[in-house]
């Protein structure tokens, strides 16, 4: 049962990843270009900035989970 | 507090200096397309150069330059500039004697812009073509030029403003890697030691790496679209480093699939030198001895001369290490959680 948790962390990580292409693909590539491309600059340090945040997350909701366990057993 | 938490201040401090340099110092200026593409030897020939963050309007004493591979070359006679972005330049071409074919650079250089060059600009051919001009090679006077001394990072064609993703792709590799080895030599010491803190910390540090690593396939996959124009391609590097990620699920997978905490912690610590093992040939070795898209392999290696302007460093060395400093604040959080996890399950 505790692989799970692990599993599913993966998978968001992997639909992340593969999402972002595709939610990128819907604006105009053109106009990226036509900026010198500093856009793929800003995507590349939104992903950095997500994927920091979104673990994060994972990293509090373990803590939250540790804090109700040892409430639960006072 | 501050005095045992400076590091993660200054971890953040170096990130936000890299954020701010790395986004806000311009590219050098630089040539994205010069046309026609090719001329006849022994005419004339006008061209259209379309420039970026150039001053063609308001450079003082313009000129431009067609160079061939033994260092001579052709000035242009006029120039017609509509906007600092554009200009038309006028070259005689003067007959070619012993080639058929030759491939000149560009130069074009100005008193706000330095040097620009772009490379194989124009491929000229033997023809028929034959005007009675006073166009001849002359050698390159490089003292005459003018040169470009603010701060600036370079331009390269195709890459543009992208070169800037060296402070956030390839640091972030790098951190990676410099957490890989703190996880090693932590599984190394669990096994030597017997610690099962050790163990702990080598879990951690490697978590943190592999979340590293997948930021660092994300942000390569962009910044290939963006310059090879495709979101993945068959090229070693590529591959190898998505093997080398998958090599270290399997370990965060293995940590969780054991229920025994001194069992789990000499499989994954045994698993985890393996996995080192396999990751330098994987990133390091197999691309450099086949050709590769990606810039440091095909047997040159990375961040040696051209490939890493001086420019470039004084940003990308504190990225690294402004990165790894968070990834260690990272892995940190990580350890106290899995300790207070043992700790809660040694209570039961």
């Amino acid at each position: 049962m505790r692989i799970l948790p692990a599993i599913t962390r993966y998978i968001y990580l992997t639909i992340l990843f593969l999402s972002i292409p595709l939610l990128s693909r819907a604006e105009s590539t053109d106009f990226l270009r036509s900026t010198g491309k500093i856009y793929s600059v800003v995507g590349v340090i939104l992903i950095l900035f997500v994927v920091i945040v979104i673990y994060l997350f994972s990293l509090d909701r373990k803590v939250t989970r540790i804090e109700e366990q040892n409430f639960d057993n006072e | 507090m501050l005095r045992q938490n400076w590091w993660k201040l200054l971890g953040v401090l170096i990130f936000g200096y890299v954020l701010v340099a790395g986004l806000l110092t311009p590219l050098k200026p630089g040539i994205t397309d010069a046309t026609p593409y090719t001329a006849v030897a022994g005419s004339s020939v006008d061209i259209n150069v379309q420039g970026y963050n150039t001053h063609f309007e308001d450079g003082q004493s313009q000129v431009a330059f067609l160079k061939n591979r033994q260092q001579q070359v052709i000035q242009a006679n006029s120039f017609r500039s509509t906007g600092n972005q554009s200009s038309v330049f006028s070259f005689d071409l003067p007959d070619m004697v012993d080639k058929d074919k030759a491939r000149l650079t560009l130069v074009v250089n100005n008193s706000l812009d330095g040097s620009i060059i772009l490379p194989d600009a124009i491929t000229v051919t033997k023809g028929t073509g034959s005007i009675s001009n006073s166009a001849t090679w002359m050698p390159f006077d490089v003292g005459s030029l003018h040169v470009l001394e603010d701060f600036r990072f370079p331009y390269r064609n195709t890459l543009n403003e992208t070169i800037r993703n060296t402070f956030f792709h390839v640091a972030i590799w790098f951190a990676m890697f410099i957490l890989f080895i703190v996880g090693l030599i932590y599984s190394i010491k669990y096994l030597l030691k017997r610690n099962l803190r050790h163990d702990h910390i080598a879990a951690a540090f490697t978590e943190v790496g592999i979340i590293f690593g997948i930021v660092g396939l994300a942000t390569g996959s962009i910044w290939a679209k963006y310059t090879w124009g495709t979101w993945w391609t068959d090229d070693v590097k590529l591959n190898m480093s998505a093997v080398a990620m998958l090599i270290y699920f399997a370990y965060s997978i293995l940590r969780l699939s054991v229920k025994d905490i001194d069992s789990k912690a000499r499989l994954s610590s045994a698993y985890n030198i393996f996995s080192f093992a396999v990751l330098i040939p994987l990133i390091f070795v197999l691309p450099r001895m086949t050709d590769s898209l990606h810039p440091g392999n095909g047997g040159n290696p990375a961040l040696g001369g051209e490939d890493l302007e001086n420019s470039l460093r004084v940003v990308f060395y504190p990225a690294v290490i402004g990165l790894t400093l968070i990834g260690v604040w990272m892995s940190t959080l990580v350890y106290r959680i899995g300790i207070l996890k043992d700790q809660w399950i040694n209570d039961l």
